[in-house]
């Protein structure tokens, strides 16, 4: 399947990691999901992955701790943060530290493919 | 004729009488009245006494009463007055005159002068036979010697005596006669009689051999007759017989130093020997020996027979006490005296005669020898070679001597029992264990035993002799000690003698220790002496004070902890501590019955009582249960009873419990209970901002969930072929997300359903106890370990209760679960309360766990900043909303070390507020309401 852009998912809740794999999947992404941010800091896929869906509010290293660390690093991966929080002094902060987009729970299909392409389309116009 | 024949008498020369039978003279001559110038009628009865000269009257009557008794004729001496004063002696002879019958009717009596014969008789020896006649009457030997010593002339008395007519002995010299070991003293004192060439009378006590050979004892009067050149011309000799008055002194002797032996505490067998030769020497050919019986009179025991063969006396020791085994045996068993005058006819003691006749006795005489108190001690017996009976005389002897063996033994059997009682009095004073201390009627130490030496420090004979109150008397009780000692003797009270009392005493080196004293008076005449007691309970009271204390301390113990304890050594019979009475509230000593804990058992719980009883009649030992009691005034405790039963000797179990009012514990567990629903109740109802956003979060998530998997169920279907399996999935997963957000619903519904809060002056300490008691198995669990520095004295807060405890209780929580991965270190636990500044109290929660960096401490607060993911908890953020709505703040610092502080500080109560009515009227009940009541 080369050619099928990596979609990782970084989310606590066991739901979600159930659900949004099977919906991306649907999208025509190959999906990686990680039940936190360590887990996926330790994993092979950071360098593959095209776009990051990422929970703000977990145990340990929160999600914007990830996008910290991941810039930190270098990893220019475009994030897609969501949230079940409907907290509106976070998104700002997200999107200002440069997050793609910041979702609310729940969220549509089309939102969600949206938020994707635009990552991609970011990847892609920041890429070589 | 009568007239005829008394002129006939009147005109004889001699005097002639008549008297009645009775001695009442009735006649006499003319003569009798012409010679003694009496009448007639002045002479007649007793008249004619008048005549006799003085000093013969009463030895003449004498002999005339007794001649009248004798009813035989008889002639007596005596000097009659003659009518010019001058006295003669006179014989008067006197005859019975008796009917055919032998009855005297009248006594015929004649007076003859016979002075001018006696006159001659006197003075001239060898006179013929009226002078012979005199000599006779004389009761003595009475002989004339030749100055060779042979004999010349001698009185009736001494032929018979010498068993020889007067021809026989003339010429046979006197000394023949007299025994040899007297001999030399008697020729010494005629030498040295002679030698004074005097004519002298001198005296000497001598032996003379009687015709048949025995020795008597006289007392001699002798007198040599010299001439004028001082020969001897004639010995006079009278001797007269002193063998009784000899023996009578000899016996004296003997029993005096038989007496003096036996105050000299000779033996017994030495004084007893002495008293069979005593009685050996003082008659002769006999010999004795004396037996002796046991103390239970059943058996002879050796005395004394200095003289007999053994063969004859060692056989009847051990003999048995009878009338078959010998004359002693006899005499003693039946405590008389025994005569056997002639064994050889003799037909008792079967045994014993043929010995005793082996051994040449024929005559044996034995006398009981009874003490003065009754008992019979033995037999005193006599022994003869020939057939004998004795005399009375005798008798009286054997009676004199065994009363001294009576005295010999009883004293030395006294001795004997006093020694041995010395010895054990002196083995008991010795071994005793007891200090034992005699004192006598001054107060002085007259004995004092090895104990008592260890005891006290003293020397018995360095102590002796010392007054008590100086010695062993502490000085504090001496005054005491002397007055009432001298009570005791002057009026007999006493508050000590007879009784055991507890005292005070004092070592020879001054300490004092306690003594169990008893005093008892020693019954001996005299003044009276005290046998003191003591003993040193100086352990005993310690240990009394030991078991007193640990006896207190287990009572304490058992209030402190509510838990009494029972034993019950067989079913229904039961012994219960103080505490237990206590619990039970039944009066203390109250007889305990299984009626009386039935009546107080919960009606509920008498099937539970059943089971217990069943069990225990199945053999069952150990049990632990609870029930419930329900005392007089309805209220109802819960008790825990834990029993363990051990078997007894008598087959039984022997149970041992301890029963524990669990009431307080049962009531704090149900309040605890009711205050975690309320603290969950609060934590859900307290800030309706924070809440709003955590029910978002929890809605939000499983919403999320619904509609990612409905798109993707919707896209699966719409695929071609469309993915039936991966929708059918899919759908499952939206049903599963849509209950999950119901649930969530519904625990808000909960939530929001419960209402009350109030608010009043609290006190920190006692709220962050509680919260500490409510999470302290949890913390234990978590291997954390917690210390609670909790200022005393700490001014009181207003606020609501729960919810400042619901504040430390997450901060409690959140402190342990920061320590959960801690290994390398304590998981140390600290919770502080103090006064802050600005009238504020703080309470401080400080762990050793993950930490944090300073940057993130703003970030704590944050309401979706967590380190856990514990549903729908509320984190710091509620805790600080609640905190400022108490007016007060929160904050956080990182250690210097590992882990991190949380504080809060809310200000004092003021302390012009009486009550808290405008607060207190405050409730918080929903955000709503807390709007509308912070507006």
């Amino acid at each position: 399947m080369i050619g099928r852009p990596l979609v990782s998912v970084v989310d606590d809740d066991e739901s979600v990691r159930e659900s949004l794999p099977d919906l991306l999947r649907e999208f025509g992404f190959a999906v990686q999901a990680f039940s936190s941010a360590a887990e996926f800091l330790a994993s092979d896929s950071i360098g593959q992955t095209k776009c990051l869906i990422l929970d703000i509010a977990m145990p340990g290293m929160s999600g914007p701790d990830l996008q910290q660390e991941l810039k930190l690093r270098g990893q220019a991966i475009p994030i897609v943060f969501i949230t079940a929080h409907g907290d509106e002094t976070v998104r700002p902060r997200v999107l200002a530290a440069g997050a793609v987009e910041c979702l609310l729970k729940p969220f549509s299909d089309a939102a969600l493919r949206k938020a994707i392409d635009d990552a991609l389309q970011t990847d892609e116009g920041v890429g070589p | 004729m009568e007239n005829d024949l008394s002129s006939v008498v009147d005109s004889l020369p001699g005097l002639v009488w008549t008297a009645q039978p009775d001695g009442q003279v009735d006649f006499l001559n003319r003569h009798w009245s012409v010679y003694t110038g009496l009448s007639i009628d002045e002479a007649l009865g007793s008249g004619w006494q008048l005549a006799i000269h003085p000093g013969d009257r009463p030895g003449l009557l004498e002999r005339w009463r007794s001649m009248l008794a004798a009813g035989e004729a008889a002639s007596m001496e005596a000097r009659l007055r003659h009518l010019d004063g001058e006295y003669r002696w006179f014989q008067f002879r006197a005859r019975p005159l008796a009917e055919a019958s032998g009855h005297i009717v009248k006594w015929c009596g004649t007076g003859t002068d016979i002075d001018d014969l006696r006159r001659s008789a006197m003075g001239q020896p060898g006179g013929n036979d009226d002078h012979r006649s005199v000599a006779d009457i004389i009761p003595a030997m009475i002989a004339f010697l030749t100055p060779a010593g042979e004999f010349e002339n001698a009185n009736r008395h001494v032929l018979e005596y010498l068993g020889a007519t007067l021809e026989q002995l003339k010429g046979r010299r006197a000394s023949d006669a007299i025994h040899p070991d007297d001999l030399p003293s008697v020729i010494a004192a005629s030498e040295r009689a002679v030698a004074t060439g005097r004519s002298e009378p001198y005296d000497i006590d001598h032996r003379i051999r009687r015709a048949d050979g025995v020795y008597r004892w006289f007392h001699g009067r002798v007198m040599p007759l010299m001439d004028l050149q001082g020969r001897v011309v004639r010995w006079y000799i009278v001797n007269i017989d002193i063998e009784d008055r000899k023996r009578a002194e000899t016996l004296l002797a003997g029993e005096k130093q038989l007496l003096e032996m036996v105050a000299r505490r000779q033996s017994m067998s030495e004084i007893l020997k002495a008293l069979c030769r005593l009685v050996e020497n003082a008659v002769t050919d006999c010999y004795c020996s004396v037996v002796l019986v046991d103390p239970d009179y059943t058996h002879l025991e050796a005395g004394a027979a200095p003289s007999l063969p053994p063969g004859l006396t060692n056989p009847m020791i051990d003999r048995p006490v009878h009338v078959d085994t010998g004359p002693c045996a006899m005499a003693i068993f039946l405590n008389e005296q025994v005569i056997a005058s002639d064994i050889a006819l003799d037909t008792r003691w079967d045994a014993w005669r043929p010995m005793a006749m082996a051994h040449g006795v024929r005559a044996c005489w034995a006398t009981p020898i009874a003490s003065a108190t009754g008992p019979v001690l033995g037999a005193f017996a006599v022994y003869y070679g020939e057939p004998r009976t004795p005399t009375p005389q005798e008798l009286g002897l054997i009676d004199q001597l065994t009363h001294i063996a009576s005295i010999a033994i009883s004293r030395a059997q006294g001795d004997d029992a006093l020694r041995r009682s010395e010895a054990r009095k002196a083995a008991i004073l010795d071994a005793a264990l007891d200090c034992i201390i005699t004192i006598d009627h001054e107060g002085c130490v007259t004995e004092f035993n090895p104990a008592a030496e260890r005891a006290f420090g003293y020397r018995r004979d360095d102590i002796v002799g010392k007054q008590l109150a100086d010695t062993i008397i502490p000085p504090s009780l001496r005054e005491k000690h002397r007055q009432g000692f001298a009570r005791y003797l002057a009026t007999g009270e006493t508050k000590l003698i007879g009784r055991r009392v507890e005292m005070t005493a004092m070592h020879v080196e001054g300490s004092e220790f306690p003594v169990e004293l008893a005093i008892s008076r020693i019954l001996l005449e005299g003044p009276p002496s005290f046998t003191c007691y003591l003993r040193n309970i100086t352990e005993r009271k310690q240990s009394e004070e030991r078991l007193r204390r640990s006896e207190a301390l287990l009572a304490e113990a058992q209030h402190l902890s509510s838990t009494g304890s029972f034993f019950c050594p067989r079913p229904g019979e039961f012994t219960w501590s103080t505490e237990l009475y206590r619990i039970f509230e039944f009066e203390q000593q109250m007889p305990i019955t299984f009626e009386l804990i039935m009546s107080r058992y919960h009606r509920e719980d008498i099937p539970l009582l059943n089971d217990v009883i069943d069990q225990v009649n199945r053999g069952v030992i150990d049990f632990d249960y609870e029930h419930r009691i329900v005392m007089p005034d309805q209220s109802v405790k819960y008790v825990r009873v834990v029993a363990h039963g051990n078997p007894s000797k008598d087959g039984h179990f022997e149970y041992v419990g301890a029963v524990q009012d669990v009431t307080e514990r049962r009531r704090s567990e149900a309040a605890l209970a009711k205050a975690r629903s309320e603290l969950a109740h609060v934590a859900r109802t307290t800030s309706l901002g924070v809440l709003t956003a955590a029910i978002a979060h929890e809605v939000n998530q499983p919403l999320s969930g619904i509609i990612t998997n409905a798109s993707t169920c919707l896209r699966m279907l719409a695929a071609e072929p469309p993915n039936i399996d991966g929708a059918r999935e899919t759908a499952r997963r939206t049903i599963r997300d849509g209950n999950r957000a119901s649930d969530v619903i519904r625990r808000l519904h909960a939530l929001f359903s419960k209402k009350d809060t109030a608010i009043g002056p609290l006190d920190l300490n006692s709220a962050a106890r509680e919260v500490i008691a409510l999470l302290m198995s949890d913390l234990q669990r978590s291997r954390v370990i917690l210390r609670a520095e909790l200022f005393t004295d700490l001014p009181l807060v207003v606020g609501d209760r729960v919810q400042i405890q619901q504040v430390i209780l997450n901060l409690v929580r959140n402190a342990s679960d920061a320590m959960s991965d801690v290994d390398d270190r304590p998981r140390q636990l600290s919770i502080k309360t103090e006064r802050d500044e600005d009238d504020h109290v703080r309470l401080t929660v400080q762990d050793a766990g993950v930490g944090f960096s300073p940057q993130d401490a703003d970030r704590l607060f944050d309401a979706f900043y967590t380190t856990k993911d514990s549903g729908m908890g509320i984190g710091l953020s509620v805790s600080r909303s609640i905190i400022e709505r108490h007016q007060g703040r929160l904050w956080a610092l990182p250690n210097d070390g590992p882990g991190a502080t949380v504080s809060f500080s809310i200000p004092c109560r003021p302390t012009n507020m009486k009550g808290t009515p405008e607060l207190g009227a405050m409730r918080i009940v929903s955000g709503e309401e807390k709007a509308m009541s912070n507006q």
